[in-house]
């Protein structure tokens, strides 16, 4: 018979202990993953679980000094999704967390679930990089951050080490000269229940002649990561953003994809979708951004 | 016709969570049971070892084909067994069966089943499976015995034609001829509810509670192959989760039976979603079609000539009558004088095709329509115009020679045309497109039993089985309307082998065709015996009583009344029942070609045949490809409508279903395997895609079926898929010649287009 461990810490300190005496544990929160790949025969349920569900401090978003903002690793994608703040500043996590799953999923998935789970196809991986968010974690007494471009490492892969807890994602503030738009959108072949096909997005800073002094863009579901488009950025940074080098820009993508042929699309579709998608949210963000008074 | 606002009586219960399924039942003693299945297309057994499965503390049984009696079965050609049987054809082959304690327990058993087994190439391509060279699926094919009359050569089980007319004169006289090929993938009914059986023996008796749709063919199942009279089986089908033709014919209930009975205790088996796709032999064909058409310069359709392959996997199953229904939908509701239709019905390595919702008639419709646009454009006329100039009218001879009547086929196609404002679009990327189809209502005998209990309310004790659909449900709205009394007096007893008499089941949309009538005969009945008793009491002639809310009333004499509880009373005091049985039987098909059409066992005519013409309005985004539909209008032809509300739900679920076909819902097989069977990667339609869907009822008045009746069930499916890829052809000029039409697909078709 399978023996298993079920661990059910009430507080972060239990939880600091009991990780530090079981390192082999798996975390699970919203179970919206796990559960699932196990019942489907994807991945058996691990053998020793550790369920942080009920540690309130995790919880919630929180201000930072200097303007920025802390998502606890137990917000929802519902959480986000319901927060006026989230919407105003970094609208495309927005965007995402309103696309992922359903509304039940939604309401139990949890934004460290969805870093820890480290999918190529993550809604919140391409918004978490072009807000250059950086990943908090415990372990013990130690407490370190990892920006999250260099966290998630491959599919289904993170740096977390054995033991560590991730606590929450911190985005910096986006204050400063000009004004910042941005979005995501992804492809989707139906209009609820779908993961990414492809996935773009983007962050444009206009300055007050409508010029790109910043632009930030990354690709969802062609890499074994969510990766940023350097290529893209390079070509808008310093611009004024015209349809001409909207598409320019969006082509330029293309080099960022190394996507497979899967069940859900080929290669070749993968690859041709980058720019629409790019192109796409370019000019959502750029909207957004237009949108905005000037300061 | 009856109560348009009538609420089924299994509602609440069911959005409440108050009804209970067959995977809900508990039983004393019971076990957990889970099926080994093959998990590869092809190979020769060597050796199956079950002894460390039988070992591992918790198991209680462990069974094989050695289990059980050795014999082939299956209702078209008896071409398979219980459990593999030296070959494995296909991955959800059923290799052996584990009852254990707990799930757990049981899976980890099936880990420990040792099974050695050559590797064959599976064969995959129903055109190459064809031809001579091909390797065999049944290398005994013809030692197997089958329904009288099948065709059958090699890897093809069922060779079935249309011959009319002289075909070779018929395109001879054509202006133009159009010759097009298309091709559908594989897809599947995927009911929310998965297969779940449980099974109890008491003695040499066993019950059997299963999802079934079709429970008396599960009781004739179970007698054949585990060779019991049928009057020791029972089958009970609790509440159904859906169905949609998954869950016809037989299928597990022995397997089960046989588990039960080696580990003497109750067992149930709960099939999981992958087990769901891959192991029920019922899924849609994947087919090929190719398709050549004759047209005037004045636009009359005068010849056709049709090749099918239908891939119907690696066990015959039903799928033989299905190709003859083809053949049938290749015609399509047209009246073309010169036919020349064959279909063959191919084994290959693959989960065997069967019966699901309208089966064919989606993926032939799809193409046959799409067809049907091309050649209109040849002698430039649009959708509406090709079609209306030959569509099916009363009297025209049918593509197996019936002569047609109550054809609404015509007022369908111009009520859909009036509801979508069918007219070019102005809006980039968006376009309309019109598909018509025909489909059959199958006769059957059916029997019910009508009990009217002396407080006046009713019961009707039926064979029939309610898959979800509701048509169970509205035979209390025809017993009702006969009676005089409110459908919710009216209670239902259905789904036991043991209580209500023979019936086809769910399946055939002929629920309401035969058992309603069966309903109707008795209430009748039951009827003429209360006027007969109030005649007498109130002193007045039965001809000038009517029953109103339970009460007779002498017409226009207010204040004599006796009610019909009153008239029940007072014949159990006179020492007598009021109850009545109540049958149908199975009336004649109309009169056809017969034998000179090759194969027809089933089909050689369509019996009332109904009408649909369904129109959608698309949008492309051109860019990725996605395709959504905005907009669907149905107008169908299903005789008198009997239950309005039931019908009307019937084609907003079938719409939904057929857009999926259409937009989303394919597998994708590599190696002989499914790429994709689960509900991840086969994408069903959301709530948050189906589109507006306007209904209208075209009434005519159909010869057999109840008060003029027509079948509803599956029809609604057929045409939305045509619809769809009508549009998506006007809107980006480019047509998908394969089903579904995937973002991808619609895609590199428009990049072609552009090349072009």
């Amino acid at each position: 018979m399978i023996e298993r461990t079920y661990l059910e810490p009430t507080d972060l300190e239990q939880a600091r202990s009991m990780l530090a005496s079981n390192e082999s544990v798996r975390i699970v929160a919203g179970g919206t993953d796990l559960v699932v790949a196990a019942r489907s025969g994807k991945a058996p349920l691990p053998e020793r679980l550790i369920a942080i569900h009920r540690l309130k401090e995790l919880v919630g978003l929180q201000s930072e000094t200097g303007g920025g903002l802390r998502i606890g690793a137990l917000t929802t994608h519902g959480d986000l999704e319901a927060s006026a703040a989230v919407a105003e500043s970094w609208t495309a996590m927005s965007d995402a967390s309103a696309l992922v799953g359903s509304p039940a999923t939604r309401h139990l998935g949890t934004v460290g679930g969805n870093v820890c789970n480290a999918s190529p196809a993550m809604e919140l991986g391409s918004p978490l990089l072009i807000f250059d968010a950086a990943v908090e974690l415990i372990a013990g007494d130690g407490f370190r951050t990892v920006p999250f471009g260099s966290f998630v490492i491959g599919p289904g892969r993170t740096s977390a080490l054995p033991g560590e807890l991730m606590t929450a994602v911190v985005l910096p503030t986006l204050q400063g000269h000009g004004r910042v738009g941005s979005a995501y959108m992804r492809l989707e072949y139906r209009q609820a229940m779908e993961i990414a096909i492809v996935g773009a997005a983007a962050l444009v800073r206009l300055d007050n002649a409508d010029r790109c002094i910043d632009a930030r863009v990354a690709l969802t579901a062609v890499a074994p990561t969510c990766v940023r488009a350097a290529d893209t950025e390079e070509v808008l940074r310093g611009k004024t953003i015209d349809d001409g080098l909207l598409e320019r820009a969006a082509q330029a993508a293309a080099v960022s994809a190394k996507p497979i042929d899967d069940v859900r699309a080929g290669a070749d579709y993968r690859r041709a979708m980058v720019p629409v998608l790019v192109r796409r949210a370019l000019a959502r963000a750029l909207e957004r951004a237009k949108s905005r008074r000037l300061s | 016709v009856s109560n348009p606002k009538y609420v089924r009586a299994d509602g609440l219960e069911k959005v409440t969570g108050q009804a209970r399924y067959a995977a809900d039942l508990l039983l004393p003693g019971m076990l957990e049971g889970r099926f080994l299945l093959a998990g590869r297309p092809h190979a020769q057994i060597k050796r199956i070892d079950i002894e460390k499965a039988r070992r591992l503390p918790g198991v209680v049984a462990v069974i094989t084909q050695a289990d059980v009696p050795q014999l082939r079965y299956g209702s078209a050609v008896k071409d398979r067994t219980l459990f593999a049987d030296g070959v494995i054809r296909f991955e959800g082959e059923v290799v052996a069966a584990v009852a254990a304690r707990t799930a757990e327990i049981a899976a980890a058993a099936l880990e420990l089943i040792e099974v050695d087994a050559e590797p064959l190439p599976p064969v995959t391509d129903p055109e190459a499976a064809l031809q001579a060279e091909s390797r065999l699926v049944h290398p005994d094919w013809s030692s197997y015995t089958a329904y009288d009359g099948l065709v059958r050569s090699g890897n093809d089980c069922a060779y079935v034609t249309i011959a009319k007319g002289d075909i070779a004169a018929g395109f001879a006289g054509a202006d133009e001829i159009i010759e097009e090929r298309y091709t559908c993938d594989q897809s599947h009914p995927v009911p929310i509810e998965p297969h779940a059986v449980v099974a109890q023996w008491q003695g040499e008796k066993v019950t059997i509670w299963s999802t079934s749709q079709v429970p008396f063919a599960a009781r004739s199942g179970v007698a054949e192959t585990l060779q019991m009279p049928e009057s020791n089986v029972r089958i009970v089908v609790p509440h159904l989760g859906g169905g949609f033709g998954g869950k016809c014919e037989f299928h597990f209930e022995a397997h089960v039976a046989a588990l039960a009975r080696k580990a003497g205790r109750p067992v149930r088996v709960v099939f999981n979603r992958h087990d769901e796709f891959v192991a029920p032999d019922k899924v849609n064909h994947p087919i090929v079609i190719d398709l050549k058409t004759g047209i005037t310069r004045d636009g009359a359709m005068i010849a056709r000539s049709a090749r099918i392959v239908l891939d119907t996997g690696a066990y015959a199953s039903d799928a033989p009558s299905i190709a003859e229904i083809a053949t049938m939908m290749a015609a399509g509701p047209y009246d073309i004088p010169n036919l020349d239709i064959t279909a063959h019905t191919v084994y290959t390595n693959k989960t065997p095709a069967g019966s699901v919702r309208a089966p064919s008639g989606p993926q032939v419709a799809w193409a046959v329509e799409q067809h049907t646009d091309e050649v209109g454009r040849r002698v430039g006329l649009n959708g509406y115009e090709i079609r209306m100039r030959n569509l099916l009218q009363d009297g025209d001879e049918g593509p197996t020679g019936q002569r047609m009547t109550a054809v609404g086929a015509r007022a369908c196609l111009d009520k859909a045309v009036e509801l979508i404002g069918y007219r070019p679009s102005s809006v980039q990327g968006e376009a309309i497109g019109l598909a018509c189809a025909w489909w059959f209502s199958f006769p059957a005998a059916s029997s019910v039993n009508l009990k009217v209990n002396t407080d006046g309310s009713a019961t009707l004790v039926t064979g029939a089985q309610e898959n979800g659909s509701g048509a169970v449900m509205g035979l209390a709205l025809m017993a009702a309307e006969e009676l005089g009394i409110s459908p919710d007096r009216v209670s239902i007893l259905y789904q036991d082998t043991d209580a209500g008499a023979w019936d086809m089941g769910s399946s055939g949309s002929q629920t309401t065709f035969n058992n309603g009538r069966a309903v109707i005969a008795a209430a009748a009945d039951v009827r003429r015996r209360i006027l007969s008793i109030a005649a007498d009491k109130l002193e007045a002639s039965a001809d000038d009583l009517e029953i109103v809310d339970g009460v007779v009333h002498v017409r226009g004499v207010p204040g004599t009344t006796m009610s019909v509880a009153d008239v029940a009373a007072a014949l159990f005091a006179g020492g007598e029942l009021l109850t009545a049985q109540g049958t149908a039987i199975a009336g004649p098909l109309p009169d056809n070609f017969g034998a000179s059409c090759s194969g027809r066992v089933v089909f050689p005519a369509f019996a009332d045949p109904t009408f649909t013409c369904q129109a959608a309005r698309v949008a492309v985004d051109r860019d990725t490809g996605v395709a959504r539909v905005l907009e669907l209008v149905a107008a169908h032809d299903f005789g008198r409508v009997l239950n309005p509300d039931g019908a009307r739900g019937q084609v907003e679920g079938g719409v939904v279903h057929s857009i999926g076909m259409g937009l989303t819902e394919g597998t994708t097989y590599r190696d002989g395997r499914q790429v994709n069977p689960h509900l991840l990667d086969y994408k069903l339609q959301t709530a948050a895609d189906a589109p507006s869907i306007r209904v209208e009822f075209v009434e005519t008045s159909g010869v057999m079926g109840p008060r003029g009746g027509k079948g509803v069930g599956e029809p609604p499916i057929i045409a939305a898929a045509a619809a769809v890829g009508n549009a998506i052809a006007s809107a980006t000029g480019a047509r998908v010649r394969q089903l579904p039409m995937t973002a991808p697909r619609i895609w590199a078709a428009v990049n072609a287009a552009n090349q072009k």
